[in-house]
Order: structure tokens, then C-alpha cells, then sequence
């Protein structure tokens, strides 16, 4: 008796795996915690913007429209929920990646802007946030890096023929991935304007 | 479905060609601690240089490269960096305390990678700092082996003042009792399967084979009779045969745990990184 239920459950882990159930579960697991380490990232450059915020306020309080862009982006950003069910619904998806695409060039102008101020740009306390925001930046794009690929792999272990049969079944879908337009919103270098006030 | 299956085809079309559309600047292979592919450094300095990462690695089982290499163009240094750092896998695995210098000669742009267990050694501010203040200067005037030299020492200090798990020559002992602890799991297992096909002679069996593995372990008679009992009880527990579902692929641990120097190779012991660290130009 013990073996033969023994026996079954063999049989029936086996046509799991035949059927890609595994696959797609150590997928998706792998896609979770990629969006995790992506969130994580996200978190850490929202952190560094009040710091940032202050200092730069203390030497070039007159650039308000600029200050002022980079704190609504952060609110609108800490408003959204961020949650790792987030993969699953592609508006929302897009709605958060918005976001923080519009934080990122507020960012990246305000650090356009902080070079007219020679002062600033000498102020220990600046540099230390500047070097923090860079090595920040760089985080989230190794992170979103390896999130694409892991949804890529999750997305083919769904779509592939005897796994999408089990797909089906469990009524499992392919996950959102940062797209085209995306990436090219970041890529875009900043808009310089020329006309901004001469250096003190 | 149609859609569906008109984007995915197109994905198949676009994928390789984004690959192929411009070559990134190739992986080198990792052979030594410093690798100079500008021929800037004479063969004593870059010796030196190596004589300071190996001991970094003996003492703090840290592993530290150098890489010069004319330019990452297409990539920028970061995008390159991170290449790098998957493809060479320094630090030991599961530590993941590896830290890469690279010297982009042509590009006037440095970085230094760090691994992910020294990103609070070695913070982006740090990094940033080594960058700017010991190896800029020195690069700028064109002295090259000073300037690494310099940094290595910095990242030394930095990386000493961390607490790590010691050095692969003290860890041998540990492995093997690793592999004790899974031949007593593996024991706990099996005891379910004697007991089954041979009754109480099997689950007997199973627990004195138990017992001396665990007293092999602990050197201890009480931790032996408890693995025993643990053993007995186990193979007797309705439904012994919970917990085979754990046999799942592992995944790919590719690592391996090649990360000691000795016999003169260098290799990537496996560890991880996330993107940390800081550039700077010169």
C-alpha cells in the first residue's frame, strides 16, 4: 500500500515536471525576486531625495521650479502602491514605471542645474549624495537588467508548447516588462536650458 | 491569440538583432589578478600589484582584480563593469566579496565594481572617493602602477576593516563536515524506505548507521542517541515518504568553489554583484 502511493507520487511529480509545472514555478519565483531587488533600488534613490533636496536648496534655493518637480515626482512615486503583485497587471505596471521614469529626469536635471553652482558642486556633503544618487542609478538599471531577463525566461516557460498546456490549466500569464518607450525616455539625455542663472 | 502569437514571432526577429546590432567589447579571460590588455604596466609592478591582491585574498578571503583595457565604447564603463563582473564571478560564492578595478585607458574613465557583501566596506561614497582622490590624480599623471597600487591599498584598508567569513584555507574542515550533516539527512530518508521493505531490522539498521554518523559529527554519545531516536521515530512517522518533493532542479550554482590561488591560476570563486561602486574620469 505505502508503495504503491509511493509510486504515485513519483509518477505524478514526474509528469508535473514533463509538463513544466516546475519550471515555471522556480520562473517565476526568479521573476519575484528580481522585481524585489528592482523595488529595492527604486526604494533606496527615493530615500537619498530629501538629503539631496536640502542640500541643494541651501546653495541654490532660487531654482524652485526645478526643486519643486523633483518633490512632486518623489510624492507621486511614494504614492503608488508598490507591491510585487505589480508584475501581474500591466496598467498599473505602466503606471509605475512612468513614475519613476519621471522622478529619474527630475533627478537628472536638478544635477544639470547643481553644475551652475560652483559651490554646491564643493560641498562634501553634495558630493557624497551625488556619488550615492550615481551608484544608485546604476543599481536600478543592473536591477531592471535582470528583471527583463527573468521575465523573458518566465514569459517563454509560459509560452513554450507543453508548458503553455499547464499555463492554461492554471490559468497562469505571461509578466509585464519595461518596454520600448521606456527605455528610451531614459536614454534621452536631459534638456539643457541655456538660459538658466549665471554661476555666483 | 493571433496577436499574440504576431508579437511574439516578431520578438523572435527583433531579439538576435538587438544582440548582433552593435558588438560590445568582448569579455577577457581571467588568468591573474591583474590583467593588462594596454601593456601600460612592466612585469615587476604588475607582479607587485598581485602580490598585494593575493594577500588581500589570504587574509581576508576577499578577492580583488585589475583589469586596464583601451575602451568599453559602445557600452559606457558601467554597463561593461557589470558584464564583466557576472562573467568573472570574483568572491567566494554565497559571500559574494569580490571587488573589479577597471581602467578604461583610452576612454580616461576608471571603476571600481564592488561585490555585493562589501557594498558596506566599500559604500558608493568610498568608492567614489578612491576614484577620485588616489587614482585620478595619479592616472593623470601618467603613473599608472602608483595608482593602482595606491588603490589597492585603500580598497585593503576598507575591505580589513570588514567582517568576513575567514579565508578558504581555514574553511577545508568545514566542507567535509557539510557533507557528513547531508549523509545523515540522507540517512533519515532511507530509514523510511529499510523500514519498509525489511520492517523493524531496517529502521534499526537506519538508526545505528544515524548514530554514528552523528557521533562522528558532534564526538558526542548524547547527540548520537538523539539522531537515532530522530531516526527510529522518523521511519516509523505515518506518511515517512513527505519531504521528497525538495528533490527539485537546484538551479545553477556554476560557481564551483575554485576561489582559493593556489598553483599559481586565478579564478572567480562565484560571488555576486549588484552594480555597486563608482566611476570617475581623469
Amino acid at each position: 500500500m505505502r508503495i504503491r502511493v509511493f509510486a504515485l507520487l513519483l509518477a505524478v511529480v514526474a509528469l508535473l515536471s514533463g509538463c513544466g509545472y516546475n519550471q515555471i514555478q522556480i520562473n517565476d519565483e526568479a521573476v519575484n525576486a528580481a522585481w524585489s531587488e528592482v523595488l529595492n533600488q527604486y526604494k533606496r534613490r527615493a530615500d537619498l531625495i530629501p538629503n539631496l533636496v536640502a542640500v541643494v536648496q541651501g546653495y541654490a534655493a532660487h531654482e524652485k521650479e526645478v526643486l519643486t518637480k523633483v518633490t512632486e515626482a518623489r510624492a507621486s512615486v511614494a504614492g503608488l502602491k508598490a507591491t510585487p503583485e505589480l508584475v501581474n497587471d500591466e496598467a498599473a505596471f505602466a503606471k509605475f514605471q512612468k513614475a519613476q521614469a519621471e522622478l529619474g529626469g527630475a533627478l537628472a536635471r536638478l544635477l544639470v542645474v547643481s553644475e551652475n553652482y560652483p559651490q554646491l558642486k564643493a560641498d562634501a556633503n553634495f558630493r557624497d549624495l551625488q556619488a550615492q544618487l550615481e551608484g544608485t542609478e546604476n543599481r536600478i538599471a543592473v536591477a531592471r537588467n535582470r528583471y527583463i531577463k527573468a521575465v523573458q525566461d518566465y514569459n517563454v516557460s509560459v509560452r513554450t508548447f507543453p508548458n503553455s498546456l499547464t499555463a492554461m490549466a492554471m490559468s497562469w500569464k505571461t509578466k509585464a516588462n519595461f518596454t520600448v518607450e521606456d527605455e528610451k525616455a531614459i536614454s534621452a539625455p536631459p534638456t539643457i536650458k541655456f538660459d538658466a542663472p549665471a554661476a555666483k | 491569440m493571433n496577436g499574440l502569437a504576431r508579437i511574439w514571432l516578431l520578438g523572435c526577429l527583433i531579439l538576435p538583432g538587438l544582440a548582433w546590432g552593435e558588438a560590445p567589447v568582448a569579455i577577457p579571460a581571467l588568468s591573474a589578478q591583474v590583467t593588462d590588455l594596454t601593456a601600460t604596466l612592466a612585469v615587476d609592478q604588475i607582479a607587485s600589484l598581485e602580490t598585494s591582491l593575493a594577500k588581500i585574498e589570504q587574509d581576508k578571503g576577499a578577492q580583488v582584480a585589475i583589469l586596464l583595457l583601451p575602451t568599453t565604447q559602445p557600452e559606457t564603463i558601467e554597463q561593461f563593469g557589470i558584464r564583466l563582473a557576472e562573467a568573472w564571478k570574483l568572491g567566494r560564492w554565497r559571500v559574494n566579496d569580490g571587488v573589479i578595478v577597471i581602467v578604461a585607458k583610452d576612454d580616461h574613465r576608471a571603476r571600481i565594481e564592488v561585490g555585493r557583501a562589501l557594498e558596506g566596506a566599500i559604500p558608493d561614497v568610498v568608492a567614489k572617493r578612491i576614484v577620485a582622490e588616489t587614482l585620478a590624480p595619479r592616472l593623470k599623471a601618467d603613473d599608472y602602477a602608483g595608482g593602482l597600487q595606491a588603490t589597492v591599498a585603500a580598497l585593503a584598508t576598507a575591505i580589513g576593516g570588514e567582517a568576513l567569513p575567514p579565508p578558504a584555507a581555514q574553511q577545508a574542515a568545514g566542507a567535509a563536515e557539510d557533507n557528513k550533516f547531508a549523509f545523515l539527512f540522507l540517512a533519515l530518508i532511507f530509514g523510511a524506505v529499510l523500514r519498509s521493505l525489511l520492517g523493524l531490522v531496517g529502521a534499526l539498521l537506519a538508526a545505528v548507521v544515524a548514530g554514528w554518523l552523528a557521533w562522528s559529527i558532534f564526538a558526542s554519545w548524547l547527540a548520537a542517541l538523539i539522531a537515532a531516536a530522530i531516526t527510529l521515530l522518523f521511519s516509523y512517522a505515518r506518511g515517512g515518504g513527505r519531504g521528497w518533493s525538495a528533490g527539485g532542479s537546484g538551479g545553477s550554482f556554476g560557481g564551483g568553489f575554485s576561489g582559493s590561488t593556489g598553483g599559481g591560476g586565478f579564478s572567480g570563486g562565484g560571488g555576486e554583484f549588484g552594480g555597486g561602486g563608482a566611476s570617475g574620469n581623469w
